[in-house]
């Protein structure tokens, strides 16, 4: 569905590359998580698939379409939710969803129906303009669905929402992947993407460090621990012991037999850990 | 399809800003200046003082020639009072100076008279007849008002001398020496014997009228160009053009929706004005291609200018200097002496003088055609311009 060759991008003529020499592919139906700490690239190369930048140097095919020959008809098969929210806040939330509705070539949603999945409903002839961040946020994710579309783009689409909305967005994604859709998703929230994705990739200081599987990476990178809490000489103790390590599977079992256990669980790596581990930075 | 829901969502989005009201609002306001403050066919303030050095009863006999024309109508005495006064008067053919100095106040009865248009009845000028000279010097000097002294000579004809202030422009001081060079006989003469081919309409439009082509342009072409620009801006800060760039929809097609509201907002603006002052006497079928074309150049020259900049602060220079520039021909159409050549390049020049050839009723169809559709096709150049450079800038 998307096919990067060589991408690289730059704001400035001095050189300094935003985005540097970047390639990956992603399958139809596959939710590809893209990965990186503020100023990573992130952003930079979703402009570039979405056609908000120009292509400056490599060959990018999304959704079938070379992005060297400019066509417009591709937004057809796109979605786009931004991290910004951005509608008119002087239409309401239905004159907003119909608008757009009627600048696709293609059978669109129903926006009531949109509406009532990101728990707009009742609100609908409300203006953007007095809606709550987090409202003006799902407005803008529903739009993203109008047009049905076959690649979808998203931009931290949880960020800033409660919890319970946050589960909602995070639900919708997977029925739409169950629907076959393809998702592109940038995000710095690790748990996220290591819930929704069937890809990743760490980006950093416009380069790609590594693409996998959560899995893989997990099982690469990862190291099953062991996390527990004792009592010695009246006083709590905690450790945390590697299961590959024979050490501290003695250990373990010294622990187990001759101390009062408190707590005790085991603890994969996060792909949070995994990225500090592959790229030596955090997140933010 | 796109482009006629893209217009409706951006009239629906201007008629709930306050933009749109604002331009309606300044259209009522217009309307209701012109309609109460301003008069038809007002009166003129000028006032004349003159001093017969003639015999009373050839004065008389004068004025009598005058109110049998009609040029003249008597009017009751006026009590004028002199304030003590110093000056001095320059002979602009000797060069001498007098100086003249009145001490003390004087009141005086002045025999007032008023100058009418034959043509539209209304007081040209108000003319005290004085009975000294030096009355007439120092009311002239305390006014500011021209003065004049008319003697009869040996031969039976009169000879002017004007008490002016000195800032009259040259084209008027020669047009008294003409005038009173010779006998009117002598000039009408030599008028006749004149070719004269018209080179415009000889229809006037009377004082409220006039007022209506400046208003129209100034308050449309331009409240147009700058309006487009705060209503891109908006969409700026909004962010929603980032959503639009990544849908179908063109930005042709989005600027283009832009100077479509304008070009809607300014006609029915236009049109609060002009019919209820012009009635029917305006030709419509060329006033609004015209007005369209006009604001439509001037909405596309306010989205080029906007394509430099990301907000309406940053451009605020620039969109002022165009803006004082654009007006710059109203003092030309206002004040017909001041019409330098090079102020016929800016493109507010043409518009004010074809709305007023419209607005006379008899306007020359092909000229007039012809500027609608040069607006038009300027416009759209102007507008390919923005939407290229948009294409690069719009979405970062």
């Amino acid at each position: 569905m998307i096919t990067v060759r060589n991408l690289s991008h730059s704001y400035s003529k001095d050189g300094k590359m935003a985005v540097n020499d970047i390639s990956f592919e992603i399958e139809r139906g596959e939710t590809f998580g893209f990965l990186g700490p503020s100023g990573a690239g992130k952003s930079t190369t979703q402009g570039v698939l979405t056609g908000l930048l120009k292509l400056q140097k490599g060959e990018v095919t999304v959704a079938g379409y070379d992005l060297n020959k400019v066509r417009n008809e591709r937004f057809n098969k796109i979605g786009v939710s931004f991290e910004q929210s951005n509608v008119y806040s002087k239409l309401t939330a239905l004159e907003n969803l119909k608008y757009f509705a009627d600048l696709f070539d293609v059978p669109t949603r129903d926006p009531h129906e949109l509406l009532a999945l990101v728990g707009l409903e009742g609100r609908e002839k409300d203006r953007a303009g007095s809606f709550s961040k987090g409202m003006k946020h799902r407005l803008t994710f529903a739009r993203s669905m109008i047009n049905r579309p076959e690649l979808w783009f998203l931009d931290e689409p949880t960020t800033g929402l409660d919890p319970a909305i946050a589960a909602t967005i995070k639900d919708i994604i997977k029925e739409e992947k169950a629907k076959g859709t393809t998702t592109f998703l940038t995000t710095h929230n690790m748990y996220i993407a290591d819930e929704l994705c069937d890809r990743v990739a760490f980006i950093i200081d416009g380069e790609i460090r590594l693409i996998d599987t959560p899995r893989n990476l997990k099982q690469r990178f990862g190291q099953k621990l062991i996390e527990v809490e004792y009592i010695a000489d009246s006083r709590p103790v905690k450790e945390t012991l590697k299961t590959i390590d024979d050490g501290d599977r003695r250990k373990l079992a010294g622990i187990v037999t001759s101390y009062d256990i408190v707590t005790m669980h085991s603890k994969e790596a996060t792909l949070e850990e995994i990225f500090i581990q592959v790229t030596g930075r955090g997140l933010l | 399809m796109k482009m006629l829901s893209t217009y409706r969502k951006e009239m629906k989005i201007a008629m709930r800003g306050f933009y749109f009201y604002i331009e309606i609002f300044i259209a009522v306001v217009m309307l209701l200046i012109l309609l109460v403050a301003i008069k038809e066919n007002p009166d003129s303030k000028q006032r004349e003082y003159v001093f017969y050095d003639a015999r009373p009863e050839v004065v008389e006999l004068l004025f009598a020639k005058y109110i049998d024309e009609g040029k003249i109508v008597p009017a009751a005495d006026t009590e004028i009072v002199m304030k003590p006064a110093s000056f001095a008067v320059k002979n602009r053919d000797t060069g001498s100076t007098v100086s003249y100095s009145f001490d003390s106040a004087k009141t005086i009865m002045a025999r007032t008279m008023r100058e009418i248009d034959v043509d539209d009845g209304r007081i040209k000028k108000t003319i005290f007849l004085l009975d000294t000279e030096e009355d007439v010097l120092r009311l002239s000097h305390s006014s500011g008002q021209v003065g004049a002294i008319v003697s009869l000579g040996d031969r039976g004809t009169f000879s002017y001398r004007y008490i002016l202030q000195g800032y009259e422009t040259e084209r008027l001081t020669n047009l008294l020496y003409v005038y009173n060079a010779r006998s009117v006989d002598v000039l009408e003469q030599e008028m006749d014997r004149q070719a004269v081919r018209e080179l415009g309409s000889t229809e006037r439009l009377n004082a409220r009228e006039s007022a209506v082509p400046a208003l129209i342009t100034f308050a449309g072409s331009l409240m147009g160009f700058f309006i487009v620009m705060s209503y891109l801006f908006l969409d700026k800060d909004q962010g929603v053009i980032r959503a639009l760039a990544v849908t179908p929809a063109t930005v042709w097609m989005y600027l283009l929706s832009k100077t479509m509201v304008i070009m809607t907002t300014v006609l029915i603006s236009s049109s609060i004005v002009v019919i209820p002052v012009m009635g029917l006497k305006p030709n419509y079928l060329l006033f609004y291609p015209f007005l369209l074309a006009t604001t439509f150049a001037f909405a596309a020259i306010g989205l080029l200018v906007a394509s430099f900049f990301d907000s309406m602060s940053k451009s605020f220079g620039v969109l002022y200097l165009l803006m004082i520039a654009f007006m710059l021909p109203g003092f030309s159409y206002f004040i017909g002496s001041f019409d330098p050549v090079w102020l016929r390049f800016f493109p507010t020049y043409p518009i004010l003088y074809v709305f007023k050839m419209i607005m006379l009723g008899k306007p020359d169809v092909p000229y007039v055609l012809t500027a609608s559709a040069g607006f038009l096709v300027g416009g759209l150049a102007v507008l390919a311009i923005a939407n290229e450079k948009f294409k690069k800038t719009l979405t970062v």
